[in-house]
Formats: structure tokens, C-alpha cells, sequence
């Protein structure tokens, strides 16, 4: 029994974030990663959207670059398709082309705080969903990752 | 077109009973809907999006819930670690957090009590908190109290999931979701079977309306609606058309009840004479059209003459026996390629009009018939153009037929003014046609106009400049014999100045026929006016002597047969002085009509005392010659009182 614990703890050590102490944001492309914390993701040009959504009550206002900027760190020429990854082992795929016509931002703030796990933080894909209500619908729900560690190009 | 009973059939079909019948049974489909409405309305509440969303929520809680499960596991072993411990202990957090508050989840929460174990979950959760930031602070804590803990609410996690996933209530609410679809899709059979019928009886009932419409209700025959989608008849079938005789007498006498007896007793009796391939069309009720294929080895005028002796009978009423007979008008056959039916039915017509104007019991259109047909056709055509001031093949004209003294053939009184009809392909008209013609087509009135302001016309310059004073006779046709007669001999002849005492209107006994005080009336308004009247053709009607005493005529014309053979019989020129000798009793002049040659012409003179009008003094003539007769030396003629007028003609002598 012990040493396949042993193994799991050493394996989950290896998967797990370094969340609790300083969030970062891992772009993976098939030959490249690259590693973002909050900073450098503030240090990028921000995007502010006020909208309301099925996960909070009110309206709120999210800070952030856009998904393209991100991805434009990384370089998006040859791929084709994107996956979000989630701290709570969530995952979606999409089309980088659709995915990228949604003017997604990779929020950083809500309402100027920065985001706990607990609040869904560090980061979450939000949709502008007041200003362009057709995105409003659970087809579009689904890209709206929360407590977000990762996004992998294809 | 069809048998009987197929009618009874078709007609219990679509009997009342059958369609309330078919209305309850939509009614009954439309209660069932509304009552598996009322059923399902609870159900409509649980959307599938929503169920999808509950479940997928559950189970992230469970996924969430293991995961933190293991970090626990690892710690209360001493190999785990913090970072991820505390990541786990955050998800989990996050995820009551989000069933407890955010909207999408509200269905999740709705479910059952699901709230209140959510919330209990959650404050246990979070009672953990200080325990697990002591143990987090020194690395060799015991962690064994916190996993028990902790185990309970694992506990109730699971049971919260089983009992969303395969609870009771989840169960009930499944089936039900899944009663009410099974019964969607049955009741959606029915409805698809019930609409089938009722488009397939729709159908059914459309067809049986045109048909129903198209056949007589009495007979079960065809009828006019039928006879109206005809279009061709093959040139070799007979066109009869049947009239029942006095039909419209039998109906006010006996009833429409007795007279359908009557109808069908007769179609019976005339199906019997019917073989295969002909068919009978009953276009009224007392009249029918026969299409008759040629009985081979019989001529037409046998069979016709079968059809008649068959629906020669006496009908039997309760009350008496009343004979009855048809009268047939036939068209043989087509010309050759000759299909079109209308051609034919009139054809038919005219002959059963002719049968009736003969006294016949019928009558076989032959070439004749249908030569008159189409000769009135291009008259009528003619006649209209005429009136309407058209270039046309007819032309219509006048020509005057002197009336002189018997006494002296150059003393002439006056003229009859006489229509006369050419037409470049038909020839010469007789004028009796033309005025048959134009009554019967409605241009009767239009012609009698015409003639008066053509005589106007053409006689003006005679009696208003000339002075002449000798009368001038015209025919009235019957469409004139109305009330707007004295006008329009008012507006049309005396208006453009022929002198009233001049004109002379001529009506023939049988058009004076219909009420003796009506024509007193209108003889009484044209005296007022100054104008006479002659009644024309006296001895050809019926009743003549009573015309002559009821009618306040001043004018006798006796007809041309009692001058016919007066000079070689001593009876008929005695008989024609006795009519000359009652006129002259009744205060009336005498006009002899016919008189063709010098014997006659003796006869008449010495009867003594009247006017004589007749090839033997002259023939009609054109107004030219008519003005140049009056004109000549030999002729006496009246004329204007001298200082009053400014007369050409020779003053009459005695």
C-alpha cells in the first residue's frame, strides 16, 4: 500500500500548480511552452468587460488581456485548435477561429481584486455576454473556464 | 353516370349521423390533447438543458469532492502536500460556492431539499478550515480527527449524488417524463389516423358535391351543370331536346310533389327507348336533352316517332288522368368535323321551336333550318352594324306604294311607306323577316325609330316645303305599341314638321291582339295629336270583327285574299262589298290591298267609294320616282290651301 501512495504523492507533487503562492497561466504549443504569472499578464494591454452572467448575481467587471494577445505570446501560425485547461482537471476544446471571434479576455481582476481559487480564480475566460447577448447560450458557456492554469495549442 | 345504389351509398356517407359522428370523434381527440396538456404541464417545468446542467454539476462535485478526498488521504499518511491539499480544499469551496449562489445552478438547488444539504455540506466544509491551517502550520500534526470529519461529509456527498442521480422522486420524475412521451407519440398516431379520415371523407364529400351538384335530384339524371361542361358531341349522335308539353300548367295544377312523380315516370319511359351509348340530360325539370347514337338499319324519323309514341300516355293522379306528351326538336346530325356543342344544341332548339310554332310533335332541323339559322345570324349581325352607323353588308331602305281613288288611278292620296332589306351575300330581305328578327332580339324598338326618323328625313322637304298633303301610312312593329309611342311620333315625326293630319299609323291585327283598351288608349293620345290610325291586313287574324268593333281605328286595309279571284266569282266580290259596306257603317275608309289587274280593278270601282292600293296603280318605288309621280302632269294629289304654301302639286279636283 505504501509505496503506490507514495508514487500518487509524488506524481500529484509533479501535476499540481504552485497556485496557493504565486498563480501563473502555462501556454503550451507542441514545441513550445511558456509560462505566465499574474504580472506578466497585467503587464500586457488590458481589456475591461462589464456583463452579468449565469455564475454570479449583478453585474461585474473583469480586467485582462484578450485571448488573442495571450496567444500572440505564444505564437498562433499552424495551429488550429485550442484546449483550456482548469485547475479542478476541467478541459475544453474549440476552434482556435472561433474561439478567438468570441473577444474572450483571460480575466485577471473581478470588480479590481484579484481572483482566489475560491472565487474562481486566478484566471477565467469571460465573454462579453451583456454587450453580445447571442453568446449568452450554453454552446458558449462552455469556453468560459474558470480557475484557468493552462491553455495547449494544437 | 352512376347507378343508384352507388347515390344511396355515397348519400349515407355522408348523412348527418356520419358527420357528427366524425365531428364527436375529433371532439373526443381534441378533449384527450387538452387532458394529456393538463398532465404534462407539471413536467413542462424540468427542462432537459437544466437536468443536463444538475447532472453535470453533481458529478463535478463528486470528481471535486474524490480529489480532495486523495489529497486528505496522502496528508493523514504524512506524504502530502500542502499546496495541493489547499488547491483541492479551494476547488471544492468554489464548487458549493457556485451550487449554493450562481443562477445556472438554480435548477440543481430546486431539486428536492437539495439546498438545505448543500448549505449543511458547505458549513461543514468550512468548519474543516481551522483545524486543517493549524495542521498546514506544523508539519508532523495528526490529521487523523480532521479525516474523520471529513469522511462524514464524503458520506454525504455520495448520498446527496445517488439520491439526485437514483432517488425515488428522480425516478418517478423520469417515468413520468417517459409516460408522457410515450403517450405524446401515440396520441400523435391517432391524430395523424384521425386528420387521414377526415381528409380522405373531405375528399370523399368534395367529389360527391360536384357530382351531386351536376345531377338532378328528382331523376338521378344529369343536369344542366352537366350539359354546361360539355364541350363537343360526336357528329354522327342525334341532339334532341324534349319538352314535356304545358309542363307549367301540370305544375300549377297538381303540385311539385305529384309533377316529380310525374318527371320520373317519364324519364322511366323514355330510358326505355334509350339504348347503351345514349345519354339523357335533364336540363329542367320538364325538359331534357337526348344525345341519340343512329340505331343502325332504323332511320332518325323512326326513332324519333318511338320516342314520342312511348311519352304519349295518361297519368293516373289520385284525383283525375291527365294526358301528357312531349314535343321534340332534332338535330340529325353534325356537319362533317362539325363537334362543337353549342352549334348543336341550338340547332336542336330551333327545331323543337319549330315543332311548337308547327303544332308538331316534332321537328328534324335539316339543311333548311340550319340555312335560316345562320342567314338570321348575318341579318342580326347585320341589323346591328346598320343601327350603329356601321359599314356592313345589310342595308336597310324605303320605298312608297301609292294609294290612289279607285275611282281614278291617277289621284293619288298618299303612300304606304314599306321597309325594304338588302344584303350583298343573301340578296333581297322580305321585311316581315327583319321585323321578326329585331323583335325577337330585342332591336324592335331601335328599328321603329329608325324608320321614323328616316321617313322624317326623307318626306320633309315633300310636306314642308312642297305642301303636299297627301297621307302617309306607316307600319307600327309590336315593339312600338307602348306608351312612349305618342312621344316618339311627336319627337321623330312631327317635331321636324310633317303635318299630324298627313300621318297615318298602321298596326296589324295580331299585334293589336293583346288588350283592346291599352291600344284604345294609345289610338285615343295619337287622335289627340292629330294623327290616324288604319288597322293593317283586316281578315288574315282571328276574331277580325271584333277588332274592327272594339278597335277605334279609322282606317280598314282589307287583305289581298278577298280580292283573289273577285272578278271570276260573283260571291267573293259580293262578300267583299259587304266588308267595304260594314267599314263604311263604322265610320272607317276602306284601303284595298292587292289589286293586280284591270278586272279587279273594275270590281273595286264599282263597289264604289274607296282607296285602292296595288300593283295595278303602282309598285312601291323609291321616293324619287314617288316625288317625279306627284310630279307629273297626269297626277292629282293634294296639296296645301293656296296662300299658305308654296305647293307644286296640282290642286285635286271635286
Amino acid at each position: 500500500m505504501k509505496p503506490r501512495i507514495a508514487l500518487f504523492a509524488l506524481l500529484f507533487s509533479l501535476l499540481s500548480l504552485p497556485l496557493q503562492a504565486a498563480p501563473k497561466l502555462t501556454l503550451i504549443s507542441a514545441d513550445r511552452q511558456q509560462v505566465l504569472d499574474r504580472d506578466q499578464l497585467e503587464a500586457l494591454p488590458q481589456t475591461t468587460i462589464v456583463t452579468t452572467s449565469p455564475y454570479f448575481e449583478g453585474t461585474a467587471t473583469f480586467t485582462g488581456p484578450t485571448l488573442a494577445r495571450v496567444l500572440d505570446a505564444l505564437g498562433v501560425s499552424g495551429r488550429s485548435q485550442a484546449t483550456f485547461l482548469a485547475l479542478n482537471d476541467y478541459r475544453v476544446s474549440g476552434s482556435l477561429d472561433e474561439l478567438l471571434s468570441l473577444d474572450a479576455i483571460v480575466a485577471t481582476r473581478k470588480d479590481g481584486q484579484a481572483m482566489s481559487v475560491r472565487d474562481r480564480g486566478p484566471f477565467w475566460i469571460m465573454l462579453p455576454l451583456s454587450e453580445r447577448p447571442e453568446l449568452d447560450d450554453p454552446l458558449y458557456h462552455r469556453f468560459m473556464v474558470w480557475q484557468l492554469s493552462g491553455i495547449e495549442l494544437e | 353516370m352512376y347507378g343508384n345504389g352507388q347515390v344511396q351509398i355515397l348519400q349515407r356517407l355522408f348523412s348527418r349521423a356520419t358527420v357528427v359522428a366524425l365531428f364527436l370523434v375529433v371532439l373526443a381527440l381534441l378533449a384527450v390533447n387538452f387532458y394529456t396538456y393538463l398532465q404534462d404541464r407539471k413536467l413542462q417545468s424540468v427542462s432537459l438543458g437544466a437536468l443536463r446542467m444538475a447532472s453535470w454539476n453533481l458529478a463535478q462535485l463528486g470528481a471535486e469532492a474524490a480529489a480532495f478526498d486523495r489529497e486528505m488521504a496522502l496528508m493523514s499518511h504524512g506524504v502530502g502536500d500542502a499546496e495541493a491539499f489547499s488547491l483541492r480544499y479551494d476547488v471544492l469551496w468554489s464548487r458549493y460556492d457556485y451550487l449554493l449562489h450562481s443562477q445556472e445552478s438554480l435548477p440543481t438547488r430546486r431539486h428536492q431539499d437539495n439546498r438545505r444539504r448543500l448549505e449543511d455540506l458547505f458549513q461543514q466544509l468550512q468548519a474543516l478550515e481551522p483545524d486543517i491551517r493549524q495542521r498546514l502550520a506544523q508539519p508532523e500534526a495528526d490529521w487523523q480527527p480532521v479525516a474523520e470529519a471529513w469522511e462524514r461529509q464524503k458520506a454525504g456527498v455520495a448520498q446527496l449524488v445517488i439520491d439526485n442521480f437514483v432517488g425515488d422522486e428522480t425516478g418517478r420524475l423520469m417515468a413520468g417524463v417517459e409516460a408522457s412521451r410515450d403517450r405524446m407519440a401515440k396520441l400523435r398516431m391517432v391524430t395523424l389516423a384521425v386528420l387521414l379520415a377526415v381528409f380522405v371523407f373531405l375528399a370523399l364529400a368534395m367529389m360527391f358535391l360536384r357530382r351531386q351538384s351536376r345531377v338532378d335530384p328528382v331523376t338521378g339524371l344529369p343536369n344542366s351543370h352537366y350539359l354546361r361542361t360539355l364541350r363537343r358531341v360526336e357528329p354522327d349522335r342525334a341532339v334532341i331536346t324534349c319538352e314535356i308539353r304545358a309542363f307549367q300548367l301540370v305544375l300549377s295544377e297538381y303540385g311539385s310533389d305529384a309533377v316529380n312523380q310525374l318527371v320520373r315516370l317519364f324519364v322511366r319511359k323514355l330510358r326505355q327507348q334509350l339504348e347503351a351509348p345514349d345519354q339523357l340530360i335533364q336540363v329542367s325539370q320538364g325538359e331534357f336533352v337526348l344525345l341519340l347514337r343512329p340505331r343502325p338499319g332504323q332511320a332518325l324519323e323512326a326513332t324519333v316517332n318511338q320516342l314520342v309514341a312511348a311519352t304519349h300516355f295518361d297519368w293516373h293522379t289520385p284525383e283525375s288522368v291527365v294526358h301528357i306528351s312531349a314535343t321534340y326538336g332534332v338535330d340529325p346530325h353534325g356537319e362533317a368535323g362539325d363537334t362543337d356543342w353549342n352549334a348543336r344544341y341550338q340547332q336542336a332548339h330551333r327545331a323543337l321551336a319549330q315543332a311548337h310554332l308547327d303544332g308538331l310533335p316534332y321537328y328534324i332541323a335539316g339543311a333548311d333550318l340550319r340555312r335560316r339559322i345562320r342567314e338570321e345570324r348575318t341579318i342580326h349581325n347585320g341589323l346591328v352594324r346598320f343601327f350603329n352607323g356601321e359599314a356592313g353588308s345589310l342595308r336597310l331602305f324605303l320605298v312608297y306604294q301609292p294609294i290612289v281613288l279607285a275611282e281614278n288611278r291617277h289621284h293619288i292620296t298618299g303612300a304606304e311607306v314599306l321597309l325594304r332589306c338588302q344584303d350583298d351575300e343573301l340578296g333581297f330581305v322580305p321585311p316581315n323577316r327583319v321585323v321578326d328578327i329585331c323583335e325577337r332580339v330585342g332591336l324592335g324598338k331601335v328599328l321603329g325609330r329608325w324608320l321614323f326618323r328616316r321617313v322624317a328625313s326623307e318626306t320633309r322637304a315633300l310636306y314642308c316645303d312642297l305642301g303636299f298633303r297627301g297621307q302617309l301610312s306607316i307600319n307600327l312593329n309590336p315593339a312600338m305599341l307602348t306608351e312612349q309611342l305618342v312621344d316618339d311620333v311627336q319627337a321623330l315625326l312631327l317635331d321636324p314638321g310633317l303635318p299630324p293630319s298627313a300621318l297615318c299609323m298602321e298596326i296589324t291585327e295580331d299585334h293589336a291582339a293583346l288588350d283592346f283598351d291599352r291600344i284604345n288608349d294609345l289610338i285615343g293620345r295619337l287622335h289627340q295629336l292629330g294623327v290616324s290610325v288604319a288597322l293593317d291586313d283586316f281578315g288574315t287574324g282571328h276574331s277580325s270583327l271584333e277588332y274592327v268593333r272594339e278597335l277605334r281605328v279609322d282606317r280598314l286595309k282589307i287583305d289581298r285574299c278577298f280580292v283573289d279571284g273577285i272578278e271570276h266569282s260573283e260571291d267573293k266580290s259580293r262578300f267583299l262589298g259587304s266588308i267595304i259596306a260594314m267599314a263604311q257603317q263604322a265610320y272607317m275608309k276602306s284601303v284595298i290591298e292587292g289589286v293586280e289587274n284591270e278586272a279587279q280593278w273594275q270590281q273595286v270601282r264599282h263597289l264604289g267609294g274607296t282607296l285602292i292600293q296595288g300593283y295595278h296603280a303602282y309598285r312601291p318605288m323609291p321616293l324619287a320616282d314617288y316625288l317625279a309621280l306627284l310630279a307629273d302632269r297626269q297626277t292629282v294629289s293634294p296639296v296645301q290651301a293656296p296662300g299658305a304654301g308654296r305647293g307644286a302639286g296640282k290642286r285635286p279636283r271635286g
